[in-house]
């Protein structure tokens, strides 16, 4: 039997990927199906915030900073409360990272404010001495792009079933509507900052990266 | 199905499976080993299909090609 | 059979990824010596405005270096050893050849589209799988494009029995294909709502589950392009640049099993429930490490390949480059799981000795059995000599001393920074602030810049001696049956 395989190319390869599949069905397949639920609380992003989460994906920031804090008390007197999987229900993708180049962001929203993201941002040294992460200044002439945002979270709501529009949680509505809603939430947030820049673009209705990152940032707790 | 039949079905799946395989492997390298000696092939040989591996070097074991690519072969 | 004398091997495919093989390897690993820079000298980030900052650039060194160097190489040596140990020539078959020619261009325009969307930042973030929805068709065009080569040349081939190194080609095929589709379950968000810009797509799974997939996907997938086909091009290369046959054969054969187990089943034992009888788990885990056990064969084998003839190892650096390489790989693979014991995860996780680790093997193993497999390849290729024996003996010890630079920095600053992260005070404070453990390793990561500046270097020197080997060296006249012909 086995010399006959060694000479049968196509039953082969059946073999290698029945071996390869088996073992990711066994690995991967029920904790698939123990897809942790929502942790009481959770809510899906807001518009605003999902358009943050992609300027923090384009410009990789998970590439050093992570979104997970394990159950060590290094770690959670460092970043707070040890993560939950239901914490990350509405995460698609997830933003755990792999290296902590600079420190983890799941609950920076607790500790740093509209005012520090817009400094350090600029000039990350001027903030924290000694700091290696680049400036971000393009996000202050980028603008966010609320269209492709809304277009995610309609899509998230109609196929899986993502909670948006429903009692206390994130009201998403008709492209319009969102729009308001958008600019409302901006509103409070570049009220908080001083770029001249940032304010002037917003005065004509636009919305900069940099509002967009911060909303997500402050997000996240 | 509940989370508990769920794991339980994972584990016996991953344990006998284990075992499944490690049999297989096993029999292979039973069957590596002993194949020369019952008269069935080196394998030893095959390692030659590196070192003489020019177009003009006899295959360790040959394929006759099919007629009609023999006719398309030795029409070129 | 006499029709075979008047057609000889074709390598014109072979030739055109070698290229691209050395192309890739340079812009790759340019890139990644210049964000090790960054990370010792931050005003680097700067050179290109948002376009050159170390997010950006990180995955595209990643990306260009496993998907433009390593991939270009796998099918470099597909395209050589393909033909040769199945004793078939591609010009036999007409529809192979443009099976070929298209597998390259449509890769080659998938790398571009690769590039430009990288650097504006179109991203899933995913490690490794960083592509959206429009390249992740065309890398699976061209993925089956290749597949359709391999088992069409298996299907002219003279010899009845498959090499082994075949064997883990096919390995690769399937266990790559697998793991890239499943991790890349995306929906397009403009075709669903008609907004916003059309390349978008949202992960079909979330948060926990999708990092399941993800790195599911990460370590296999990747271990499957940094292994796997690895080990196709050593156990043909070395024996036939040596003229010793594999050591043992059989041995090759039952490691091979040995390895796919160990990807797809090692660190399963966790998912013993507690449930289930004593006697279930018991036997689970004492047979899982039953099966892991002969994948260390395959480096054990090559070095005894080499037994006796030890001699080889000063005389050629061909030899050099692959028997370390083989050390490497047994190196990392032993550092692997050691890292995966979970107290030392616990410390090493998240910081530099992860990026330590994954340099050993892809800069000791992975590169240099590249580079000593496509210099075996070229005197057969262009019927010319080595250009220069020299220039590869100091190629060889500039690269060694880049990767020992590389992995010794990396651990002390990996296991540096997992100290100071947990250290306390007297009274059970955390004794450092972050950026405390992030100053204290500029000298480390300005020596791993240097190690690898060092490999870069060595690097062009080899893209040097071979582009001279192409083109100006000595024409020989009959192929070489082991030993590659080089000038002094």
């Amino acid at each position: 039997m086995f010399h006959w395989l060694e000479k049968n190319p196509f039953f082969f390869a059946v073999g290698i990927f029945v071996v390869i599949a088996y073992a990711g069905v066994i690995t991967i397949l029920p904790d698939f199906m123990n897809s942790a639920r929502p942790v009481v609380g959770t809510k899906p992003y807001t518009v605003l915030q999902l358009a943050g989460r992609h300027v923090y994906i384009k410009d990789s920031c998970n590439a050093c900073h992570s979104q997970l804090i394990r159950p060590f008390k290094s770690e959670t007197d460092r970043y707070g409360m040890y993560s939950l999987s239901g914490e990350y229900a509405y995460d698609r993708p997830f933003l755990w990272g792999s290296k902590r180049t600079g420190p983890d962001l799941m609950r920076v929203g607790n500790y740093r404010t509209t005012d520090w993201h817009e400094h350090h941002m600029l000039d990350p040294a001027s903030v924290v001495p000694g700091s290696i992460m680049p400036h971000y200044k393009h996000m202050f002439s980028n603008e966010a792009d609320i269209e492709t945002a809304y277009a995610e979270a309609l899509t998230v709501k109609k196929v899986f079933n993502t909670p948006y529009d429903e009692a206390g949680m994130p009201k998403l509505g008709t492209f319009d509507e969102s729009k308001k809603i958008v600019l409302a939430e901006a509103k409070a947030i570049v009220d908080d900052m001083k770029s001249p820049e940032v304010k002037e673009a917003f005065a004509k209705g636009k919305i900069k990266e940099i509002v967009a990152i911060i909303a997500y940032l402050n997000s996240l707790k | 199905m509940e989370m508990e039949t769920i794991r339980e079905l994972q584990a016996y799946g991953y344990a006998f499976a284990s075992v499944f395989f490690a049999l297989i492997l096993y029999g292979y390298v039973y069957h590596l080993y002993t194949s020369k000696k019952k008269g069935g092939t080196d394998y030893e040989k095959y390692s030659n299909m590196a070192l003489n591996d020019g177009l003009d070097d006899t295959p360790i074991e040959k394929i006759e090609p099919l007629q009609e690519e023999k006719q398309m072969r030795s029409n070129k | 059979m006499q029709s075979s004398n008047m057609i000889n091997y074709d390598y014109s495919v072979a030739k055109l990824f070698t290229i691209a093989t050395i192309v890739f390897g340079i812009v790759g690993m340019t890139i990644g010596v210049l964000i090790a820079f960054q990370m010792a000298y931050p005003e680097l980030n700067n050179l290109a405005g948002e376009y050159g900052t170390f997010g950006r650039l990180r995955p595209l060194h990643t990306d260009t270096v496993i998907f433009g160097f390593i991939l270009s190489g796998v099918w470099a040596t597909w395209y050589y050893i393909g033909q040769r140990v199945l004793k078939v020539s591609m010009a036999e078959s007409p529809f192979l050849m443009i099976l070929g020619k298209l597998h390259f261009w449509l890769y080659i325009l998938g790398v571009v589209a690769v590039v430009v969307t990288l650097f504006m930042g179109i991203t899933t973030s995913k490690e490794y799988a960083e592509f959206e929805w429009p390249i992740d068709i065309a890398i699976v065009i061209v993925w089956v494009i290749w597949g359709m080569s391999i088992f069409g040349l298996i299907g002219i081939r003279r010899e009845k029995t498959l090499y082994i190194s075949v064997w883990y080609y096919i390995a690769t095929f399937l266990g790559v294909a697998m793991l890239y589709l499943f991790n890349n379950m995306e929906v397009p968000t403009y075709l669903v709502t008609g907004l916003g810009d059309w390349w978008h797509s949202v992960s079909m799974y979330a948060g926990t589950n999708d990092a399941m997939v993800q790195w599911w996907y990460g370590h296999n997938a990747v271990a499957f392009v940094f292994t796997v086909p690895i080990i196709a091009m050593i156990y043909y290369f070395l024996p036939k640049e040596s003229g010793q046959p594999i050591f043992s054969y059989k041995l090759s054969l039952l490691s091979f099993w040995g390895l796919m187990f160990v990807y797809l089943w090692a660190g399963g034992h966790h998912l013993l429930y507690s449930t289930v009888p004593d006697w279930v788990q018991t036997m689970g885990s004492i047979f899982s490490v039953v099966l892991i056990l002969p994948s260390w064969g395959s480096a054990i084998n090559m070095l005894l390949t080499m037994k006796g003839e030890w001699q080889q190892l000063k005389e050629n650096p061909l030899i050099k480059f692959m028997v370390l390489a083989s050390t490497f790989y047994m190196f990392s693979t032993l550092e692997g799981p050691i890292q995966a014991i979970k107290s030392v995860n616990a410390l090493a996780h998240f910081t530099d000795w992860i990026p330590g680790h994954v340099h050993d093997g892809t800069l000791g193993w992975v590169g240099f059995m590249i580079i000593a497999a496509l210099l075996h390849m070229a005197p057969r290729m262009y019927k010319r000599e080595i250009y220069s024996k020299k220039l590869l003996e100091l190629q060889f010890w500039l690269q060694t001393t880049g990767i020992v630079l590389y992995f010794s920095s990396m651990w002390i600053a990996g296991i540096t920074q997992g100290m100071m992260w947990r250290a306390t005070d007297q009274y059970g404070n955390l004794a450092y602030s972050f950026i405390d453990t992030v100053t204290v390793l500029h000298p480390y990561y300005t020596i791993r810049g240097v190690g690898g500046l060092f490999y870069l270097v060595g690097f062009f020197m080899f893209a040097y001696n071979f582009y001279k080997t192409m083109t100006a060296s000595k024409v020989i006249g009959e192929e070489p049956q082991s030993t590659s012909p080089m000038a002094a």
